[in-house]
């Protein structure tokens, strides 16, 4: 892979260069916390590079909240999201698998795929919920971006990982071929970032996550006390860059018409998975919340031959209920050990 | 460009049956052509109401007319039930694997379906007589609550059942509760399958009912000594997308949509709560 190193002040106005010509979201800092917000001529000098990843998931750039998808809409434009992190791009591949690789297409998501393009960065200051290290990920994207940025404090260090991404170069002069100082440099500071997630899970262990396969009776997810906390307010199924669940509203008029929009849905609603006659397969709250994790930690890795867990922590941070998926985790995997 | 997968074939409402107080057959007149194989489902859509998976009750061989036997149990089925001859519905589809009739040539087959249960077999049915001679005998076992809830009532006693004179077919009839009209059997679907005279080395035992019905049927099935991997049952799990993407059917990690929605007893035993 060619990496390229530019200056700060080339790479800014490099940037500045490219927001007349289409729409650049990065992460910007609101009250501490990192959004996602268009770039403008005001605001460019406040994008926040290689803190940790924004609040928002980078599936919602490509699998909206909402969308209508029979008639499909049309006109999906060209965008450039800045600043997903490693863990963000782990889970576009199960969100590939689901809406472009398989048997059946998704109306919009393979167009809206083609015309993002994706400028990923490092994480050098990890959240405390942050956990990538715990299911083999690290925080530094090694794949799935079309570049990654990574901030020395000499300038910035820029991976191509497509053409696409080269295309955005172009033929710029102010890039130049890194050397082996720069590189190391930059080794140092994601070895450090990774240690950093490393300490802040000592208490949790995951290594037998494997063993969550078949984990799925009811009173083994009463034991950590925590579970019952879930208000099921679904903010892990929405903040998660792996959750793919959606249902489909019928939004035509009564006589002909038959539109259908397509809208999130959540694992953890009571309603989710409830037939007709009032029947579910997971009556219970416990049952609710271990098929999410089970979903994640068995269910994914027979589906797609990976986890849908990439560490991103947003499932923890934006609990209502302060439940602490690590640990509930690291407890059921202990219980399921003395069986 | 792909076809779209959500967008329906638009379907003339041609006729609804009264088949029990709570079932109704729509018989479906699609615009352009829909073909299906026994097993195989499809989403039925009721303008600006919503969408439900069913499977059709009308032969595969069949490709003027398309039927669904649906019992009204919420909110899209209580608009199916409403409607009238001449209103446009919509289909998606055909979705899941179908029944591996290869693999039921020279077996002895063995249906056991209980209510609305019997929908789904009756595609399977007219499916397995329209090559008869290929299997060794269809065993069709029958039950529903009482005489009223029979569906397709005329069909099998006055239709059917007299076949077993001439093909290689037989009918074991229950209701649970019989009225003193009715000169079937009395019990629930489970006793028919006492003294079956099946050479069970050679059957499969094709199973459609409501959950609680399965999960009795198939302990029963192991208990006279059929295998859990001749055990065909019909899984029902809400659904949406029908494709394998909305994940909400999954039983463990199996589609219902795509996987099934018939899995042999092999494949489901040790995933989470099956009989739902």
């Amino acid at each position: 892979m060619d990496t390229l190193y530019i200056s700060n002040k080339d790479w800014e106005s490099f940037i500045r260069g490219k927001i007349e010509s289409r729409k650049i979201f990065a992460p910007f800092d609101f009250n501490g916390t990192l959004f996602y917000a268009k770039i403008t001529a005001e605001n460019a000098d406040d994008i926040v590079y290689n803190r940790a990843r924004p609040v928002e998931p980078l599936k919602l750039f490509l699998f909206p909240f909402k969308e209508r998808v029979s008639p499909s809409v049309e006109g999906i434009g060209d965008i450039v999201v800045m600043g997903p992190a490693a863990c963000d791009l782990k889970g576009l591949e199960i969100l590939d698998r689901v809406f472009k690789d398989g048997d059946y297409k998704d109306p919009c998501y393979a167009e809206r795929r083609e015309k993002t393009l994706i400028i990923s960065f490092d994480c050098a200051s990890p959240y405390p919920v942050c956990f990538c290290e715990l299911v083999g990920l690290h925080p530094y994207p090694e794949g799935n971006f079309d570049l990654n940025v990574s901030r020395i404090p000499e300038g910035f260090l820029v991976d191509i990982g497509s053409d696409k991404g080269r295309v955005f170069i172009g033929e710029d002069q102010k890039f130049f071929q890194i050397t082996d100082e720069l590189r190391k440099k930059r080794d140092e500071g994601r070895r450090k970032a990774g240690e950093t997630i490393k300490e802040l899970n000592r208490d949790f262990d995951f290594t037998n996550i494997e063993n969550l396969k078949g984990a799925c009776q009811t009173e083994l997810w009463r034991i950590p006390k925590e579970v019952e906390n879930c208000v099921q307010c679904g903010s892990c199924t929405n903040n998660c860059p792996t959750c793919v669940c959606f249902l489909l509203e019928d939004t035509g008029n009564r006589k002909e018409e038959m539109r259908k929009t397509k809208v999130w849905d959540s694992c953890l609603f009571p309603g989710y998975a409830r037939m007709a006659a009032g029947a579910s397969p997971r009556p219970t709250l416990y049952d609710r919340y271990a098929n999410r994790l089970l979903c994640k930690y068995w269910y994914m890795v027979e589906n797609f031959g990976m986890k849908g867990c990439t560490g991103c922590g947003r499932c923890i941070a934006g609990c209502a209920g302060k439940i602490d998926k690590r640990r509930v985790i690291t407890e059921v995997l202990r219980e399921k050990e003395k069986v | 460009m792909d076809k779209n997968i959500y967008e329906p074939v638009k379907c003339r409402v041609i006729e609804v049956i009264t088949e029990s107080p709570t079932i109704k057959t729509v018989i479906l007149k699609p615009e352009k052509e829909f073909s299906f194989l026994a097993g195989q489902f499809a989403s039925l859509t009721v303008p600006g109401v919503g969408e439900a998976p069913f499977t059709p009750s009308s032969s595969p061989y069949e490709k003027e007319t398309l039927e669904f036997t649906v019992m009204k149990a919420g909110r899209v089925t209580a608009e199916i039930h409403n409607l009238k001859p001449g209103d446009t519905v919509g289909v998606r589809g055909p979705y899941g694997k179908p029944y591996p009739l290869d693999f039921y040539k020279g077996k002895e087959i063995l249906l056991v379906g209980g209510g609305v249960g019997l929908a789904p077999l009756r595609a399977l049915f007219f499916a397995l007589m329209h090559t008869v001679k290929d299997y060794k005998r269809i065993v069709f076992c029958c039950g529903a609550k009482t005489p009223d809830d029979y569906i397709y009532k005329g069909k099998i006693l006055d239709e059917w059942h007299p076949l077993c004179d001439k093909l290689p077919l037989c009918f074991r009839i229950t209701v649970d509760r019989k009225d003193e009209k009715w000169k079937y059997g009395e019990g629930v679907v489970t006793k028919t399958l006492d003294g079956l005279d099946v050479d069970i080395k050679n059957s499969v035992a094709v199973v459609c009912g409501p959950p609680i019905m399965m999960k009795f049927t198939t302990l029963k099935l192991l208990e006279i000594g059929y295998t859990d991997p001749q055990i065909y049952l019909s899984m029902e799990r809400k659904m949406y997308c029908g494709v394998g993407q909305c994940r909400h059917c999954l039983i463990g990690d199996l589609f219902v949509c795509k996987d099934g929605p018939v899995f042999t007893y092999d494949k489901l035993k040790g995933k989470p709560n099956i009989w739902v």
